[in-house]
């Protein structure tokens, strides 16, 4: 395990310290007694984090790279999320029920892991009376997130989906392979490539 | 009536009985005859409702067509919870289909409760936590079972909502066809001769 004060992580470190105070302010001093509690992992790009059937032992912060979650079903992959900087990644049903993984989580790029461990959680728990209510308000964000994922699948159609995931995350179409976000926004491969080309007409002259 | 929620809250945290004092002297009993609302698209919700008698239903409207989401019997909590949380405008309707009691707390009396003691902090904590895996254990269940898989399993975890829910809103929440429902429902009890034993 890393020191997770070493320099090259500052600027990761960063981050998580503002992300968490944007539900409970931390000074600098608390978030730095955190620390201890804290792992920094690195993973090549297309390994597997966590395998089908693990019990998943961490709640990961992508400090770079990318992660995908998928369930490995009989004939497909189904991809659940796609995790980038900033983002909370974790096989969770896995992880609070301490019961085998149902998902994979895969690296596509190189990446570096925030983590903390089950454990190291309870201990957190424990020890920290501010982390309650961080964790607590951390958990409601997620549920909202996740219903609003919900509800833009049920509501919307194919093209406003796309065309939606292209505006917020223009990065992703370079970054990830199109196979897996037309899984994640559950839109068939071939639709997903006729909806890439009607956004750039202009550019078919070249 | 306080029995079952004192059950239900033991489940996740073990309180002392001046905590679950503090925590009971803020409730308020409800009472709805069926089909009444207890919150309408756009409202914000208010409060967190544990059924004590009865049965409500969770849903929304795509274009015309109404989506169960969840369906609540005695012992379990049922809230708008995304408005309740984040404090925006309700998406989903909540619906009684019998006559139904409700022990509800108010998102301000939650708030005091959960400044004033960090066990019920802890406990509110723990049960969003549970709606959440419930919310991901379904999501992975639609996306990895067939119909036949979901409604087996359902019938197997839930025979008393069978009996008690009308089938066009088992349908729904199952998201498959009413006559799909039924011709499955055909299937099982002809595979169970014992049908009707629990």
């Amino acid at each position: 395990m890393k020191s997770p004060q070493k320099s090259p992580f500052k600027p990761a470190l960063d981050h998580l310290h503002r992300y968490l105070s944007g539900y409970v302010h931390l000074s600098r001093t608390e978030f730095n007694s955190l620390l201890p509690y804290l792992e920094i992992r690195e993973f090549d790009k297309k390994v597997q984090v966590v395998k089908l059937g693990e019990v998943e032992n961490y709640i990961n912060i992508v400090a770079q790279g990318i992660v995908r979650k998928y369930l490995p079903l009989k004939k497909e992959e189904v991809t659940v999320q796609l995790a980038t900087e900033g983002h909370i990644v974790h096989s969770e049903l896995s992880f609070y029920n301490r019961a085998p993984s149902a998902t994979v989580i895969g690296t596509i790029e190189p990446v570096i892991l925030i983590s903390i461990s089950y454990d190291n959680l309870q201990l957190v728990y424990e020890h920290f009376p501010k982390a309650e209510r961080l964790g607590r308000l951390l958990v409601s964000d997620l549920f909202i997130k996740k219903d609003f994922r919900y509800f833009n699948q049920i509501q919307r159609s194919t093209r406003e989906r796309f065309m939606d995931y292209v505006r917020t995350h223009p990065h992703m179409l370079q970054r990830v392979p199109q196979k897996y976000i037309a899984s994640y926004l559950n839109i068939k491969p071939e639709t997903f490539s006729r909806l890439k080309h009607l956004l750039q007409p202009a550019r078919k002259a070249k | 009536m306080l029995d079952t929620l004192r059950q239900y809250v033991s489940r996740y945290v073990a309180l002392t009985n001046e905590e679950f004092a503090l925590l009971a002297q803020m409730l308020e009993i409800r009472n709805f005859d069926k089909k009444q609302q207890l919150i309408k698209v756009g409202e914000v919700e208010t409060c967190l409702n544990f059924v004590v008698k009865g049965l409500v239903r969770k849903y929304f409207f795509k274009g015309r067509t109404e989506v169960i989401t969840q369906i609540a019997r005695e012992g379990d909590i049922i809230s708008s919870s995304v408005s309740f949380l984040s404090g925006a405008p309700s998406s989903y309707i909540i619906e009684t289909l019998e006559p139904s009691t409700f022990l509800s707390i108010s998102k301000a009396q939650v708030e005091q409760l959960y400044r004033d003691h960090p066990k019920i902090e802890r406990l509110g904590r723990m049960i969003i936590t549970h709606f959440f895996l419930q919310k991901e254990e379904w999501e992975y269940e639609c996306i990895r079972a067939n119909t036949r898989e979901r409604f087996v399993r359902f019938v197997e975890n839930n025979n008393d909502l069978v009996q008690r829910v009308p089938q066009k809103y088992l349908a729904s929440y199952l998201n498959m066809k009413p006559e799909t429902f039924s011709r499955l429902k055909h299937l099982l009890q002809a595979r169970t001769p014992g049908a009707g034993r629990g």
